[in-house]
């Protein structure tokens, strides 16, 4: 398998429960992080309640303009896009008759399911159709594209959690053929009640805030957000002066045909994407120069006994941690934030201890960092695991400045 | 680019399997049999072409199949076919990647979810339900009854679902990282849809789709998928040619590059919003043809024009376009079958809002 040619990144935006942009997000993630609260947006009748990491203050973008009516994913999407542009030192101005791609993953940002709509559809069989044209309104890549000018591929990624990972992957692959000289690539997604209710109804939802790896993990809490990457060929970034932040150097995915909700007890899935990526980034044959890995890591049973399996037999004594307990599952979100969180502590040479975890698992080999570790190396890994087994990894170098 | 068309599979209105695709193409011979009136809510009966999925019971035992939903037994079923005419469906396929293009995902079992909450309560919401509701549901139960362990992405971007979607799988095989992508869209018909159709287009359904009359609003909701495998270019001629080229655009910025001489095969579906973009982008020069009331008004509508583009490839032959699709369009429409005489085609979508996708497709 041939290397890739290293891709550029830019610029970098991020918002979830840790913070309403990546510097915010560090600063919390290295002073311990927030707690999930009871959902404020909705209800439940769950005689449980089952606490989320939630953001709070809704982003202003889209003031009272065309795109103030949309939904809050495409809301964090736009507010993740415009950090990440403005890190990046672009704009609409500067990007106009460039070929820019968008390229986010998602999974409510693109399912039609408002539950308003549908109780009035089923009572009335007359509702207003506003919920269904803000839904039509709302696709993250389309939005980003129309509002930076975009003129190149624009393509929404719906690989459940994988999704982020994989628009990044393939947002890449677009600088790399040539096609786009900019993309914008990530993930964004919104809390709301029928994926509350629905990993409810998995019982892989803790009522506690969750404990990646730990020996009383009980699952995950959902979470919300979005991050963008900004990745730029190298001819772009060059003629402009503009030093990347980091290098995307590898990308795999790999699917586990398995089982519809759980992984591949052999992790199979995940290991192939973990080869491909390695290969892709010329770093298969020594692990001495990747820092650390930020793992997927939800707090599932099944999920982390697969991840901690795989990384003591692929990536032995690799620092690794799980960032989900700042920020829950943001579910298409997730590959992207836990992308950009990578890259900032591959620039600060240091990774955040794994939140929640405690009390190793006697049955798990390999176990994160239990606080905050300085790490030497060149290299990070971000890997996501998903619905449908699906596995994602991206590696990341560190950039020329 | 050169990615090679080795396979493809459809199902939809018009039937199941290339061979009732291509009998539809001939005016006269077969009429799209699967135009049925389904939805009736507030009293109002709304036509759609349907999908009839029961052939997936030839190639996958019942209790396989048991929890899988009707949005992902068509997808699972296109294929099926796709490597069934291919010759590779007893073949390893873990190598493949999985590719699915989907403009709204699995609207039925969305619902049917919600349903469960209403009726039952948020403690009795169905995991089954939820778990099959994901837009990527569909490429899984492909990977997981095929045993692909390659790349598994689904992509959902409405109308350019279908367009967005190859651009991956001809990334993975122009960079050699799998042998094979199966490749393809799917998108269901639902009530929720069919009441929003009404909310939107009016009630006035017309009995017939007239696509070329792009200043009327004839579209008939469709349901269906159109899979194909797709294979890096080996040397070997491929039974379907070669997809060339895959642009995306929006004409606010930039008109689509036709190639001069390429017939078009026009992804209008009776939507005028979208006719008005045919209307001023296709060129009166190049030869147009058009498809969709064979399958109906469908998101990845751009699946069935590439199938059908696929088969005039392999058969040298531009199928006219199908009857009663309207008159008057001013443009160069295939009125009769012709020789394709090594032509390329470009099969050519808008969206209402002016994006568009085109695939080129050559024979050599």
């Amino acid at each position: 398998m041939k290397t890739n040619p290293a891709v550029a990144v830019t610029g970098i935006g991020c918002l979830c429960a840790a913070g309403l942009n990546l510097k915010e997000c560090m600063d919390s993630l290295f002073s311990g992080g927030c707690t999930p609260h009871p959902p404020s947006r909705f209800s439940s009748d769950h005689p449980t309640v089952y606490p989320v990491f939630e953001i709070y203050k809704t982003p202003s973008i889209g003031g009272t303009g065309p795109q103030s009516d949309i939904m809050l994913t495409a809301k964090f999407a736009l507010t993740a896009a415009e950090e990440a542009l403005g890190n990046a030192k672009l704009n609409r101005k500067i990007l106009a008759g460039k070929r820019v791609g968008v390229c986010i993953g998602t999974t409510t940002g693109s399912t039609m399911n408002n539950e308003d709509f549908y109780l009035d559809y089923r009572s009335s069989g007359r509702p207003p159709m506003d919920a269904i044209t803000r839904f039509l309104k709302s696709n993250p890549a389309r939005v980003i594209a129309e509002q930076y000018g975009a003129a190149g591929p624009c393509q929404t990624v719906v690989n459940a959690c994988s999704s982020g990972t994989d628009a990044i992957g393939l947002g890449a692959s677009w600088i790399r053929s040539g096609l786009c000289d900019v993309v914008i690539a990530g993930g964004a997604d919104e809390l709301c009640r029928v994926s509350y209710n629905g990993f409810i109804s998995l019982m892989i939802t803790d009522a506690s805030p969750c404990r990646p790896f730990d020996v009383g993990r009980k699952g995950l809490n959902l979470g919300e957000g979005a991050a963008m990457l900004v990745l730029e060929s190298k001819a772009f970034w060059r003629k402009r002066n503009q030093v990347p932040r980091a290098m995307l150097l590898g990308y795999g995915s790999a699917c586990d045909a398995y089982h519809l909700i759980a992984p591949a007890p052999d992790g199979r899935g995940l290991k192939q994407a973990i080869a491909t990526a390695t290969a892709r980034a010329a770093c298969q044959k020594s692990v001495d120069n990747i820092a650390f890995i930020n793992v997927h890591g939800t707090g599932t049973r099944d999920n982390d006994r697969v991840e901690s399996q795989v990384l003591n037999e692929l990536l032995t004594g690799v620092p690794f941690l799980s960032t989900k307990g700042y920020t829950g599952h943001t579910l298409g979100a997730a590959g992207a934030i836990e992308a950009a969180f990578t890259i900032a502590c591959l620039e600060a040479g240091k990774i955040p201890a794994s939140a929640g975890f405690e009390t190793p698992d006697p049955e798990l080999p390999a176990t994160p960092v239990q606080q905050e570790t300085s790490v030497n190396g060149t290299l990070a890994i971000s890997q996501s695991l998903a619905f449908g087994g699906n596995n994602a990894v991206v590696i990341f170098g560190k950039g020329d400045g | 680019m050169r990615i090679a068309v080795q396979g493809i599979g459809v199902a939809g209105g018009f039937g199941c399997g290339a061979d009732q695709l291509r009998r539809a193409l001939f005016p006269g011979e077969i009429t799209p049999q699967n135009i049925l009136f389904e939805a009736e809510s507030n009293n109002h009966k709304f036509p759609a072409y349907l999908c009839d999925t029961s052939r997936l019971a030839e190639f996958v035992n019942k209790r396989a199949l048991q929890r899988v939903d009707h949005f992902s037994r068509m997808a699972v079923l296109a294929s099926i076919l796709a490597l069934e005419d291919a010759g590779m469906l007893q073949e390893d396929h873990q190598n493949f990647a999985v590719v699915v293009a989907s403009g709204y995902g699995a609207t039925r079992t969305t619902f049917s979810f919600l349903d469960s909450v209403i009726d039952d309560g948020d403690a009795c919401a169905s995991p089954m339900l939820f778990s099959n509701s994901v837009h990527n549901a569909a490429a899984a139960h492909i990977s997981i009854l095929l045993k692909a362990n390659g790349p598994n992405v689904t992509v959902s971007q409405f109308e350019m679902s279908v367009p967005s979607a190859l651009l991956a799988a001809c990334q993975w095989l122009q960079e050699k990282d799998v042998d094979g992508v199966i490749f393809g869209g799917v998108d269901e018909y639902c009530n929720v849809l069919g009441y929003s159709w009404q909310r939107f287009f009016g009630r006035d359904h017309k009995a017939d789709m007239k696509p070329l009359e792009f200043e009327n609003q004839s579209a008939i909701a469709g349901e269906g998928a159109a899979f194909f495998l797709l294979t890096p270019d080996n040397g070997d001629k491929p039974k379907y040619g070669f997809i060339a080229d895959v642009q995306i655009g929006h004409v606010e910025i930039s008109a689509p590059k036709i190639t001069e001489n390429s017939l078009l095969i026009l992804g209008a579906d009776g939507h005028k919003l979208s006719g008005i973009h045919y209307a001023r982008y296709t060129p009166p020069e190049n030869q147009a043809a058009i498809y969709s009331p064979l399958y109906g008004s469908i998101p990845i509508g751009p699946a069935f024009d590439l199938a059908i583009a696929a088969l005039s490839i392999r058969e040298g032959r531009i199928f006219a376009a199908s009857r009663g699709a309207g008159e008057n369009s001013g443009l160069n429409i295939v009125a009769k079958e012709q020789a394709l005489n090594a032509r390329s085609i470009g099969c050519l979508k808008f969206s209402c809002s002016g994006e568009f996708g085109l695939i080129k497709l050559v024979g050599e």
